[in-house]
């Protein structure tokens, strides 16, 4: 097992949820490949400062509290991008990406 | 052992964030986004990061699936609302550029030369290392709340704006006021081009106006 396997794993899910974001018009489900794309991000955080202990002999743990950083900026995502959703909802009456398009040219 | 797991729930993530995009319910998109959560905290495990194993599943599994269930069963959406109108052409295309990134990702993964001479994942941890003689969380506070305190500080801000934006957002609004017969130099602040200085007394009315609330002159 090595720094390459985990950061495929970490690329595969990111393709995953990047296709999760282009294909769907359910905002709900949009807004779970989101939350994919971060934590793909946040796997491969660790899996990089469990295999450069010896860059940093002073600070093992700064990786770590970056991917607790991203975490809190995930919550913060999805708190206000769930608001949004039910403020487009009470709007429109549809949760559907492909039905509000009132911006559209 | 350590390297079996770690490719066991890779391939069960995998398979459940493909079951995740696929689903047309997101009821069962939210179910399968706990187990999803679960193995990236055994990866974590295995990385030995058990602190954010833990936090993993308190504040993904934990909070924000409930916060999607949540508005799941607020929205309480038809069968007939989960329609979706994508199209063949649509789909493909986000599959081949996805594909493409996934490709080119790989290509740079194998070809970078810090990956490929860096250390197993499974190498024995250093002498000072805070998991060797314990515990990390002790460690991974002092990182934070020492060496990334400014960082720790901005995350808590934007929490806070998080807050106020998603209650500002998700309330419910009333009837809009009726508007207010003043002058209209008092409606928004900005005088009318010839209107230079309003006469004192004038001036006085209008702070007087803005500063009563609008609920009090119109309930």
């Amino acid at each position: 097992m090595s720094l390459a396997g985990a950061l495929y794993l970490s690329a595969a899910i990111f393709c995953v949820g990047v296709y999760g974001v282009l294909s769907r018009q359910n905002l709900l489900i949009m807004l779970m490949s989101l939350e994919l794309l971060l934590n793909a991000v946040n796997l491969a955080i660790v899996a990089f400062g469990r295999s450069f202990l010896a860059a940093a002999p002073d600070d093992p743990s700064g990786p770590q509290v970056l991917v607790v950083i991203v975490l809190a900026v995930a919550a913060a995502e999805a708190a206000v991008g769930l608001s949004i959703l039910l403020a487009v909802y009470r709007k429109w009456r549809s949760a559907n990406a492909g039905e509000i398009d009132m911006l559209k040219g | 052992m350590d390297a079996i797991t770690f490719y066991i729930s890779g391939i069960l993530s995998v398979i459940a964030a493909v079951v995740i995009v696929t689903r047309r319910n997101p009821v069962y998109s939210t179910i399968w986004l706990v187990g999803f959560f679960v193995t990236i905290s055994i990866d974590f495990l295995i990385l030995r990061a058990p602190f954010l194993a833990v936090i993993q599943v308190l504040v993904y599994a934990g909070a924000i699936m409930v916060l999607f269930l949540f508005v799941i069963m607020l929205l309480n959406l038809q069968p007939d609302e989960l329609v979706e109108t994508v199209t063949r052409r649509r789909k493909a295309g986000a599959a081949l550029l996805s594909a493409a990134i996934f490709i080119m990702l790989c290509a740079a993964i194998s070809q970078s030369p810090s990956v490929g001479g860096a250390a197993p994942l499974t190498a024995p941890l250093p002498a000072g290392h805070p998991l060797a003689e314990g515990s990390d969380t002790v460690a991974i506070g002092e990182s934070m709340f020492q060496r990334h305190v400014l960082a720790f500080e901005v995350s808590s801000v934007l929490i806070l704006i998080a807050i106020i934006g998603a209650i500002y957002l998700a309330k419910k609004r009333r009837p809009a006021a009726p508007l207010r017969s003043a002058s209209p130099a008092s409606v928004d602040g900005v005088r009318p081009e010839g209107a230079l200085e309003p006469h004192p007394a004038a001036g006085h009315a209008e702070r007087a106006l803005a500063a009563e609330p609008v609920g009090a002159r119109h309930p």
